[in-house]
Formats: structure tokens, C-alpha cells, sequence
């Protein structure tokens, strides 16, 4: 499937095959983000060290498993609903959407989910576990699971992951057994220059086109850096030994960040490069 | 409900029962000399008593301007119909937010600024010191310090369940103050994080932040204002940190 971009701008909303039944639906800005991320690196402790270095754009991704069931992981945003819901129905025809799976309620994240659960009214709303006021962030009535549980969906089964960096208290993390997929939301992502044609790309087709695993591990550590402020009161070496204790687990074979470009292969060699990016974000 | 925290600060609360007791969800109101400013504007699931309350309270006059500590529904989800109801009000985030995305599309772009950690601004005349929140759920979180009164809108920061019997209270007017086990059960829930956080680094910039700001009232999100004791509180805070951490990472 070759990608299929639904608006534009502000609004539009990407779909591409990751493997043939698990789809990344993206929204990133493409022309739009000079605007928008103009001062991305300038706001940074060391911004000597990057300013003027790159126009970089910051995608918005939800995941969608189509199998005997279906379901979705996150919604995307408010404002690309429209396109969002063009991408779903895009990718299931007539199917219908089971599950609406939330890694937290920011509206990136959570904010289309009534829109979805408007459009697939059977489809059930499954958030973290800990929670007792989803109400109150449009989530009424959901599921709430823990981690290891697993949602069988056909030949694909979908395992809770306790989350190891967050920003909001209630997180989840997800874990693909059939295709390797770990999906970190908001934890371990790169960014993508529009003007290099990156928008939508896996990371391996950048790397091919000249994306370099120093600019990764500088990514790693910029975004870890804006995402995760506390960092800078943590122990690196324990943050990388837990990095080292989550990817031992799972052995992933792709990594989908919310907001990077998929990693589809392998995921273990990048590994050094996400500690290194880590250990450097908490010495900003 | 309404209460009259200090000067010309207010606030309206909601409460929602919780496993712990009673959670709060607040709206802040400065009623700044017929310009009024609202700090968070509340959960779409309370808008029919805030938007009374607030009519009330502002009598007619429409607010100038809402300031978010952060884009959470309980912080922002009446911002659309707020901006329905008063199309001129302008919104103030924190300059890591991403306007486009993380507020919701009724809003125009254009009535929304940005605001970064440091900066003394005067929104609708008021000088108000935009803060580093140290307790962030989101990036784009922001403490907002208002010098006139000594609050500190501290978002998700300082908050705490209560009884439903004390549910009116605010935080000092509890037996004790807020305690250390009140701050535990909202922070380890809220800052999923703190138990990757070594409290002595945490506390040495929660001291320095107080040492920079008079702070005399404390003004949370999710639990009344504390308006006494704040080097106490501040202390208990603290120590719930610390218990939190030794917790494990695992916890």
C-alpha cells in the first residue's frame, strides 16, 4: 500500500502500511512546519549546538490493526477528525472498529476518540488502569486495563506495556506479538525534515536518503528533552537499564513512536543510539 | 461553588467523587478591575455550573483573557464554549504547546499567545510571572505567579483529595494543613514519573522556586487553595516525593 495523504496542511492526515494488516495514520505538516517549529532547537539549554541546523517537522500518529477484530491505537487530534475518520474508513471498508485504545488522554492522543466512537458506536474505549475520572477527559465507560493484559484480535495479539518515560500519570505502552510492533507514544522518536521529502517515511528510507544516527541520538535526546522535563532529576544509568530491561523483554521488531518515523527493522541495533540519546537529554 | 481566596482572586470548584475522597476541578478567577482573567476553565462535564458561576461572578463583564497551565479537558474543556460565549477572549499557553493541535480548533489561532517560563507579562494589565512548573503532566505545562496576591496557579501541582465532609475547606482550613499522605495519592497518580526522580534534586529546585517567589497563597487545580503554612506544605509536598521514590521505579 503506497501512502495516501487525506487534506492538507494543518489538517492532513497520512495512511501507509507498516505491514500488510497494521497501518501508521499520521499527521505531520510538512510546508506548514518551518512556521510552527521555527524556534524548535533556539528553546533548547544548548541551543548553540543545534540552532539554524534544521526545518524539522514533529508528526501526530495513531495505529490501526485490522484482524477478525480491529483496533486502534490512539486517534490523533481534533482538528484532522475529519481526515482521521477518511484514513480509518480507508483502512477498514465496511469492517467495523472494535477497540479504541488510548495511551493518554492529551487531545493528540485521545481527542478523536468520541468522533470515532460516534462513527463505530460498538467500538469499546480501553485506557490505563489507575484512572477514575476518564469522564471528565471524554472517556466515559471505558475499559481499563493493566499491563499484560492482552487483546487477542485474531493472529495478532496486543499486550499492555507498563510504561517506562510519561507525561501524563496515566499511560500505556503496547506491544504487537505477531509482528514485533512496540508502540512508546510519546518516548523515543526522531524528526523529519520536510524539505528532504521525510514526511511519512519509515526511518529506514531516510537513513538511505542521508539521515544520520548522529542526527537520531540528537532527536532522541531533543525530544526526550521537551517531552520529559523531569529527566534532568533522574539517574541515567538507571533510565538505561531499564531501557535495556524493556527492549530484553520484548525483542522488538518495529518501533512506532506517536511521533516519529516507524522503525521497521532492526529495532535491537538501534538500541546504543536511544541510550546515548537518553543519557544526553538528562544531562541538558 | 464560589469561594473568595484573597484580594480580588477567587474560586469556582467542582468535585467529582474518588477513591481517595472528593477530587476538585477548579476554575481560578482574577477579577483585575473589570478585566477579568481566568486561570484553567474546567471539564466540559461541569460547563453548565461553571458557565453559571462564572456569569455570576464576572456580572456581566466579559473575561479578557483565559490562561492554561496545561491542554487537559479538566483544564481546557470548556475553552470552546467560553470562546462561543465570549468570541474576544484571548488564551495564553506555555510557549512548548502546540496551539494548532493541543487547543481545541473553535479557538482561533489568532487569539492565542505564548508564554515562556520566565517571562513577566501583563495580560489584561495584570502583571503576572509566568513559572517552570516543576510538577508538569504535559510539556507545555506552566505555573503562573501573580505577584499582586502571592498565588501561585500551580496546575496539577499541590493537589490532594479530600473528605466529602471537608469538601468546602480550603487546604488550611484542614486539621493540620494538607498532609504528606494527601499529596502522596494525587502526585503518584498525576507524576507517574516522581518515582524516577531523586528527591534531593527535585526539593533543591522546589526550595529555589519559593526562595525567588513570595509565595502566600497556593492554588492547585485538583484541591482548594492553600492560603497559610505555604514553607509547610511546601515541606509535605516534599516529603511525598521522597516516599514516592522509595516506592521503587517499579512501583
Amino acid at each position: 500500500m503506497t501512502t495516501t495523504v487525506f487534506g492538507e496542511g494543518l489538517e492532513r492526515v497520512a495512511v501507509r502500511a507498516i505491514t500488510p494488516d497494521i497501518f501508521w495514520i499520521t499527521h505531520c505538516l510538512g510546508d506548514a512546519a518551518a512556521a510552527i517549529y521555527a524556534n524548535y532547537f533556539s528553546m533548547l539549554p544548548n541551543a548553540a549546538d543545534y540552532t539554524g541546523h534544521r526545518v524539522v517537522d514533529y508528526p501526530f500518529s495513531a495505529f490501526l490493526i485490522r484482524d477478525e477484530k480491529t483496533l486502534m491505537i490512539d486517534t490523533g487530534a481534533p482538528r484532522q477528525q475529519a481526515n482521521t475518520l477518511k484514513a480509518v474508513e480507508h483502512v477498514l471498508g465496511d469492517q467495523p472498529l472494535d477497540y479504541i485504545w488510548i495511551s493518554h488522554i492529551e487531545l493528540p492522543h485521545a481527542g478523536n476518540a468520541p468522533a470515532l466512537k460516534r462513527r463505530y458506536p460498538m467500538a469499546e474505549y480501553v485506557a490505563a488502569a489507575g484512572g477514575e475520572q476518564y469522564a471528565l477527559h471524554g472517556l466515559e465507560g471505558a475499559r481499563l486495563t493493566a499491563a499484560g493484559e492482552v487483546f487477542t484480535l485474531g493472529k495478532h495479539a496486543l499486550e499492555v506495556v507498563a510504561p517506562l518515560f510519561v507525561d501524563h500519570g496515566l499511560s500505556q505502552w503496547a506491544f504487537e506479538r505477531t509482528s514485533g510492533m512496540l508502540f512508546t507514544a510519546d518516548w523515543a522518536h526522531n524528526l523529519h525534515e520536510p524539505a528532504r521529502g521525510e514526511c511519512f517515511m519509515f526511518l529506514d528510507e531516510m537513513t538511505a536518503g542521508g539521515y544520520t544516527a548522529a542526527l537520531h541520538a540528537d532527536d532522541i535526546a531533543v525530544n526526550a528533552w521537551y517531552q520529559f522535563p523531569w529527566l534532568k532529576w533522574t539517574d541515567p544509568d538507571e533510565v538505561c537499564a531499564a531501557i535495556d530491561a524493556l527492549f530484553d523483554r520484548y525483542q522488538p521488531r518495529i518501533l512506532a513512536p506517536s511521533h516519529g518515523n516507524v522503525i521497521r527493522g532492526d529495532v535491537m541495533g538501534y538500541l546504543p543510539l536511544i541510550k546515548a540519546g537518553m543519557r544526553k537529554a538528562i544531562a541538558m | 461553588m464560589i469561594r473568595h481566596i484573597v484580594d480580588d482572586v477567587y474560586q469556582i470548584a467542582e468535585y467529582l467523587p474518588a477513591r481517595a475522597g472528593v477530587e476538585a476541578v477548579l476554575v481560578y478567577v482574577l477579577l483585575n478591575d473589570g478585566l477579568p482573567i481566568l486561570i484553567d476553565c474546567g471539564a466540559q462535564v461541569h460547563r453548565v455550573g461553571i458557565m453559571r458561576e462564572l456569569t455570576e461572578l464576572l456580572d456581566a463583564r466579559a473575561p479578557e483573557v483565559v490562561i492554561l497551565t496545561h491542554s487537559e479537558l479538566p483544564h481546557a474543556g470548556n475553552l470552546s464554549h467560553i470562546a462561543r460565549e465570549w468570541p474576544g477572549v484571548r488564551v495564553i499557553v506555555s510557549n512548548v504547546m502546540l496551539p494548532y493541535i493541543e487547543i481545541t480548533p473553535q479557538v482561533p489561532l489568532a487569539n492565542i499567545s505564548t508564554a515562556h517560563a520566565g517571562a513577566l507579562l501583563t495580560p489584561a494589565g495584570r502583571p503576572l510571572q509566568f513559572v517552570f512548573a516543576l510538577l508538569k503532566d504535559q510539556p507545555g505545562s506552566q505555573w503562573i505567579f501573580d505577584p499582586r496576591t502571592g498565588v501561585l496557579f500551580c496546575g496539577d501541582g499541590f493537589g490532594y483529595a479530600t473528605t466529602a465532609a471537608d469538601v468546602q475547606l480550603f487546604g488550611d482550613e484542614l486539621p493540620g494543613g494538607v498532609s504528606v499522605a494527601q499529596f502522596r495519592g494525587h502526585h503518584q497518580t498525576a507524576f507517574h514519573y516522581l518515582r524516577w526522580v531523586i528527591p534531593e534534586r527535585f526539593n533543591a529546585d522546589m526550595d529555589a522556586l519559593f526562595a525567588r517567589h513570595d509565595v502566600r497563597v497556593l492554588a492547585p487545580i485538583h484541591g482548594n487553595a492553600i492560603r497559610a503554612d505555604i514553607p509547610g506544605h511546601v515541606a509535605r509536598l516534599q516529603q511525598a516525593v521522597a516516599e514516592i521514590r522509595a516506592a521503587g521505579v517499579h512501583a
